[in-house]
């Protein structure tokens, strides 16, 4: 299967003035600014196939927007080659934006002053939707999204949850085939989040939309994607499936055990104790080492257990852990 | 098509829900029409007229060229400067739309709503206070219909264009009140440009600025008749093509250098 994004060797730099302290520093800057080279995507090249889901994750200022802003033909890279169904994205930029849909979760794509509906009806002309179609999809992703309560309320007097909503069924209308979100459930509740990930889901297991989205929140990942990407200082540096992430970068897994009677001594080989708090103590473990089983056997062999639970290390911890202590040097 | 009818519908309905500002801009319009139909009476004195302008023509010039300040909006215009600095650029280039006609619809819609509330309105307030100039028989009529809509997309294209520098630096406020300064103080705005000295009168000549407001000054008070009409219709057209062209170029240039912030 041919891929639907292509990108290789993808450059953004930006050249910024440097500013100079003092008036004397102002009046020079003046005549001959000095400019500091920005390069907000240094060298990315990956592909996506038709039908995935994918993540793109990154610390704020890792590039994620400026990648997401060349791939759907806002921003003109420095360097590196695009392909998107078959277009060069910023090329023939009225062309290609009919065939894609963007949410850019901290604007709007609606217009402010009109109630939502007179907006989805603009894009049906703008996008030149099919009368018949645009029902249809209305009328599904009305339901989907709940939105009847909001339909005639003007955008600017939309809760966000309710803007994302209007926002997200505006970038679907008219049927495309790839769906960038930048950040879709920033700011929301718990309640809000979930509704948007499964219409998210919906959207790519029903209609076979190929999804590709930046977001913070690591729950979103865990829930939608089957692969990600991360990006730190313009580089990528991990492409692929979470749970081979976890098992490379996942750090150290925990055991809890309550046990039935106190023991002077609960030391075990292959796990260490990390706390211990009257009959409850915490041992941890590396996967590579010693299976969870072998573990529980090592120890019910010696000692009465009365009760026990497996921690896997936390995803966002991961993920912390991997831009803090950046294991994942670029080559 | 359809799209471009209903961007101006929308335009269109929003104008006129602006009713406090309409109503003072009414007013202020009006105002100074009337200062300026004052200034002009004073210089006449005793005079009939000034190189073939009657006095009642030259008041009347000054109730007309009120009427355009909203149509055309003379004074400036900086819709898309803003959409560029809120972002808001980036949501109307995710849609398959040329940006140029995008706008364009919108200020139609925007430029007849005005037209009707307040150019109207302006020109019967003169017609009660004046024994103003009217347009006569259906020529005169259909070559100020054609200078009125051929005006608005010269001032369209060149607002336009203004605007587009916001595409290369982050503060074109500058540029733009500085273009529009010009534009306004060469477009006849202030005095028929017959008044003005010769050399004056060619400097005009050479930009698109007398298109706006002189040239439909001209037809409206019949100073323009046979080939000469034809003729300065013709002008304008020509001003009109070169201007969208223009615009086209730049907008062209201005997408691949803008730099979309925030988000």
């Amino acid at each position: 299967m041919s891929s639907i994004i292509t990108v290789s060797g993808l450059h953004k730099h930006f050249s910024v003035p440097k500013r100079r302290a003092g008036l004397w520093g102002t009046l020079k800057a003046l005549a001959r600014p000095e400019m500091t080279v920005v390069r907000a995507v240094d060298g990315i090249s990956f592909t996506i196939q038709p039908g995935e889901l994918v993540g793109y994750l990154g610390p704020n200022g890792a590039g994620k927007s400026t990648t997401l802003k060349m791939l759907t033909g806002l921003l003109v890279p420095s360097e590196g080659e695009v392909w998107v169904n078959g277009q060069v994205p910023w090329r023939e930029r009225e062309r290609y934006v009919a065939s894609i849909g963007a949410v850019f979760g901290q604007r709007t794509t609606l217009w402010w002053d009109l109630p939502v509906v007179e907006s989805l009806e603009l894009l049906q002309h703008i996008y030149d939707i099919p009368a018949a179609r645009f029902r249809d999809n209305l009328a599904q992703f009305r339901a989907l999204l709940d939105m009847d309560s909001f339909l005639d309320t003007p955008v600017r007097s939309l809760s966000l949850g309710q803007r994302m909503r209007a926002d997200l069924c505006a970038a679907l209308l008219h049927d495309p085939v790839l769906l960038f979100l930048d950040e879709p459930t920033i700011g929301l509740d718990v309640v809000a989040k979930e509704r948007i990930r499964q219409f998210i889901q919906h959207v790519n297991s029903e209609h076979g939309t190929t999804v590709l989205l930046t977001t913070h929140d690591l729950s979103d990942v865990e829930k939608l994607c089957n692969r990600v990407m991360i990006i730190d200082q313009g580089r990528l540096l991990f492409g692929g499936g979470l749970p081979h992430l976890m098992e490379r970068f996942g750090g150290n897994r925990e055991l809890v055990v309550d046990f039935a009677e106190e023991y002077p001594a609960v030391d075990v080989e292959g796990a260490a104790v990390v706390a211990r708090d009257g009959l409850r103590v915490t041992y941890q473990f590396a996967r590579q080492e010693i299976t969870a089983s072998a573990l529980i056997g090592r120890l019910s062999a010696r000692y009465r257990i009365q009760d026990l639970a497996v921690r896997e290390p936390e995803i966002e911890a991961t993920i912390r852990r991997i831009y803090e202590e950046k294991l994942l040097e670029s080559p | 098509m359809r799209l471009f009818w209903e961007l101006s519908k929308l335009s269109f309905a929003r104008q006129l829900n602006y009713r406090a500002a309409t109503l003072a801009g009414l007013v202020t319009n009006l105002f100074f029409g009337l200062l300026r139909a004052a200034v002009l009476e004073a210089l006449y004195g005793s005079r009939e007229e000034v190189v073939g302008i009657s006095l009642q023509a030259a008041i009347t010039y000054t109730g007309v060229t009120q009427a355009l300040i909203a149509f055309t909006m003379i004074f400036g215009w900086y819709e898309v400067m803003d959409s560029v600095y809120s972002g808001e650029v980036a949501s109307d280039l995710l849609k398959p739309m040329n940006y140029f006609t995008f706008w364009l619809a919108r200020d139609v819609g925007r430029a007849v709503a005005t037209f009707l509330l307040r150019g109207l309105t302006i020109m019967a307030a003169y017609a009660l206070i004046f024994p103003i100039i009217v347009p006569q028989g259906a020529e005169q009529w259909l070559a100020l219909v054609v200078a009125l809509i051929l005006a608005l997309l010269v001032s369209f294209a060149w607002r336009f264009l203004v605007n587009l520098a916001a595409f290369w630096t982050p503060n074109a406020l500058g540029i733009g009140r500085f273009a529009f300064i010009l534009s306004w103080f060469l477009s006849g705005f202030l005095m028929p440009l017959r008044f003005f000295p010769d050399w004056f009168q060619a400097i005009c000549s050479l930009t698109p600025f007398p298109q706006v407001v002189n040239t439909v000054v001209e037809v409206y008070l019949g100073l323009l008749t046979g080939a000469d009409l034809l003729r300065a219709l013709g002008v304008q057209l020509l001003w009109a093509i070169g201007l969208i062209l223009a615009s086209q170029l730049v907008l062209r240039a201005g997408v691949r250098r803008l730099v979309i912030l925030g988000g």
